[in-house]
């Protein structure tokens, strides 16, 4: 107990933590429009994600992809670095696609067709994962499995469907 | 060190503990006691949420009715989830999904399948637990920020509790002779408050701050990749599995169907959460609970053929997973039914007074004593290093 | 989407779905001898994949083994003469694919 008060952060503590309580009660205050935001994006009020990268023809069928988030990707852990997209199938097709897959670069086969969307056909989500030496002029596949057992494929680059990837990987000087 | 040193030592952790950080601590305190009731309260306000009896004998309708009213009222309505809360006076909450993209929780009434509401994009209840749980502070990578910072603070809660036991010299006398006097001033009321309901709620503190101290461990292990889990890899339905058709979706087992099937295998099952598969490759989920009301059990069954892919009962889980699938329940009291939630509403309100008034102790009594202290016996060695640290304080 | 499965799992009051948005899958495979290639499986939660799938497939499409991960998620197995990838398959669009190229020789 002696000689505390005199420990500089000790005095620094003693004429700041009221002041550092305030602080952290301004958080959620701050916080208030983005956590409105998030549960508007979520709801699908403000759209299929914060950024639409539009309509792709698929075959026969169509699909419109967004970013959940116009940001780079995230790490999940040893999972590496993905990236959350959204899609919502052509009303029309809704009934005859029975799933749909996201993959960076051309499958070879149906199992390897990449990561399968989760959700409503109006509102459907799934995670790529972004190998970190991807390059820049990568493409993005889609497939499309039919419930008669068709399959319908599409590619789009990778600068269009996230350009903020793109830069975050030829920042990281992994790609060319 | 002598014996009365030593209980001033842990006088003065106890009074610490809370102090610095006591304003955030009460407003957690006060935001998880509105959270346990907060279902409630927008039951109060909305008419939308409950679950209006059209007649006295009208039986609840049976999951599969549901969907099909559902799917009367908006014909290309998704379904993804149908959940029943706990008391019967709330209206079933379905996740859904509209053609236009926009995917929300409505409030269907389970008597006569009607869509009375939407959840609106400010949901309290959502709302009060996003708040109290992590401080609005977002899920971006792991665990959000506010998570470890409101469940870190279960730490001092405990200390707390412990340390305030060990000044609050034979503590068991004040059950069997409260005493709470009005007439002696705010800091004798405050300090009376604070020992009587201190004592009174030794169980739920324990409850609380030990649950809370779980979270922080869950958050921990969460983001370091570590699972204490024996739930096993995802069930999926095997591509060779799906029966191939014309080019329309296979057809799928009814609600109703899948839930005979399911408590085949689970006879105590009583469902109250149903998710429809996310993809055509994902079961159907059924989960609910049995006796236990702690924790409940789930059956994952094929849709195409009724098949039970999974279940998943109390006696799947290790010693461990027991122990702390309770916690969470424990800590948000909504495993009883409203009188539980009240009873856990009562001692929030108990224990968020109770760090008010150890704020309002600290500094009538603290403050104050060893102001006058300092006056009259500024040369006893072993007070001043004390005070001087008190004298800083008081500063404030 | 993670944080309405995180509110779902609050409202339902069960750890089911906490793990559903951190649960991708992850294959590590390297080479333990000039001959021989392990494998370890398993998801992001850090739960292990026993009896998952793991298949060895030629570039012509030919399975050069098809595999299983024992209880401890793991599998090892002949590195095989021709070019080859590894399948790390816990279910459709749930796969991890690794290129004979990415594994190097010691």
């Amino acid at each position: 107990m002696n000689n505390k008060s005199t420990l500089p952060f000790k005095k620094w503590w003693l004429k700041w933590r009221f002041h550092l309580n305030i602080l952290l009660v301004l958080i959620p205050l701050g916080l208030m429009p983005s956590y409105l935001k998030d549960a508007a994006l979520f709801r699908g009020d403000t759209g299929l994600g914060e950024r639409e990268i539009g309509l792709v023809k698929v075959g026969p069928w169509s699909i419109t992809l967004a970013e959940l988030r116009d940001d780079i990707p995230q790490q999940d852990g040893p999972a590496g670095y993905l990236k959350s997209i959204n899609a919502a199938l052509c009303l029309a097709c809704e009934d005859q696609v029975k799933a749909t897959y996201l993959r960076l670069g051309k499958p070879r086969n149906i199992r390897t067709a990449g990561h399968i969307f989760f959700g409503s056909p109006y509102r459907m989500g799934t995670s790529i994962s972004i190998p970190e030496k991807t390059q820049s002029d990568a493409l993005v596949w889609i497939t499309m499995e039919g419930w008669d057992g068709s399959l319908h494929q599409a590619s789009l680059p990778l600068t269009q469907v996230s350009p903020k990837t793109v830069a975050w990987l030829e920042k990281r000087g992994t790609a060319k | 060190m002598s014996k009365p040193n030593r209980s001033k030592l842990w006088f003065l952790v106890h009074s610490w503990l809370a102090l610095p950080v006591w304003f955030f601590l009460l407003i957690i305190c006060v935001t998880g006691t509105l959270a346990t009731v907060s279902q409630e309260i927008v039951w109060l306000a909305n008419p939308e949420i409950r679950a209006s009896q059209p007649d006295a004998d009208a039986p609840r309708l049976s999951y599969s009715v549901v969907m099909e009213r559902l799917k009367q009222q908006v014909p290309d309505i998704f379904v993804q989830s149908l959940h029943r809360p706990d008391e019967d006076h709330f209206a079933l909450n379905a996740r859904v999904s509209y053609p236009d993209g926009r995917t929300l929780t409505v409030y269907v009434n389970p008597y006569t399948g009607v869509i009375q509401g939407e959840s609106p994009t400010f949901n309290f209840s959502q709302f009060t637990r996003a708040l109290h749980g992590w401080w609005l502070m977002p899920f971006t990578n792991g665990y959000s920020w506010g998570w470890y910072l409101v469940s870190f603070m279960a730490i001092p809660m405990l200390a707390s509790l412990i340390t305030g036991l060990v000044v609050y010299k034979r503590f068991w006398r004040g059950f069997l002779r409260p005493r709470l006097r009005f007439n002696r001033g705010a800091r004798v009321f405050w300090g009376d408050f604070h020992r009587l309901s201190g004592i009174w709620s030794i169980w739920f503190i324990a409850v609380i701050s030990i649950t809370g101290i779980w979270f922080l461990i869950q958050a921990v292990l969460g983001d370091n990749q570590v699972t204490i889990s024996t739930e096993g890899i995802p069930t999926f339905i095997a591509r060779e599995d799906i029966p191939l058709t014309d080019g329309s979706a296979a057809k799928q087992i009814s609600l109703d169907q899948a839930i005979v099937v399911a408590k085949q295998s689970l006879p105590n099952l009583n469902p109250s959460f149903i998710s429809l598969p996310g993809n055509a490759y994902s079961p159907i989920l059924i989960y609910g609970r049995g006796w236990y009301p702690l924790m409940g059990q789930s059956a994952l069954i094929n849709p195409y053929n009724g098949a039970v892919e999974k279940t998943r009962s109390l006696s799947d889980r290790s010693a461990l997973e027991f122990v702390t699938e309770s916690m969470r329940p424990l800590h948000t009291g909504d495993f009883g039914g409203l009188w539980v939630k009240l009873i856990w509403f009562f001692f929030g309100l108990i224990l968020s007074f109770m760090v008010l008034s150890g704020m309002l102790i600290w500094t009538k009594r603290t403050v104050q004593t060893s102001l006058a202290l300092t006056q009259k016996h500024a040369k006893k060695a072993h007070i001043t290093p004390i005070l001087s640290a008190v004298k800083g304080a008081s500063h404030e | 989407m993670r944080k309405t499965i995180i509110t779902i799992a609050c409202c339902v009051g069960s750890s089911f779905f906490s793990s559903a948005w951190a649960h991708n899958p992850i294959c590590e495979c390297n080479a333990v001898t000039q001959t021989e290639i392990e494998c370890i499986g398993g998801f992001s939660d850090g739960s292990t994949a026993p009896g998952v799938t793991l298949d060895v497939i030629g570039y012509d499409e030919e399975t050069l083994l098809a595999g299983q991960l024992d209880t401890n998620s793991r599998l090892r197995f002949q590195r095989p003469e021709q070019e080859f990838y590894i399948l790390f398959d816990a279910g459709p669009g749930h796969v991890v694919e690794i290129d004979h190229a990415e594994i190097e020789t010691p």
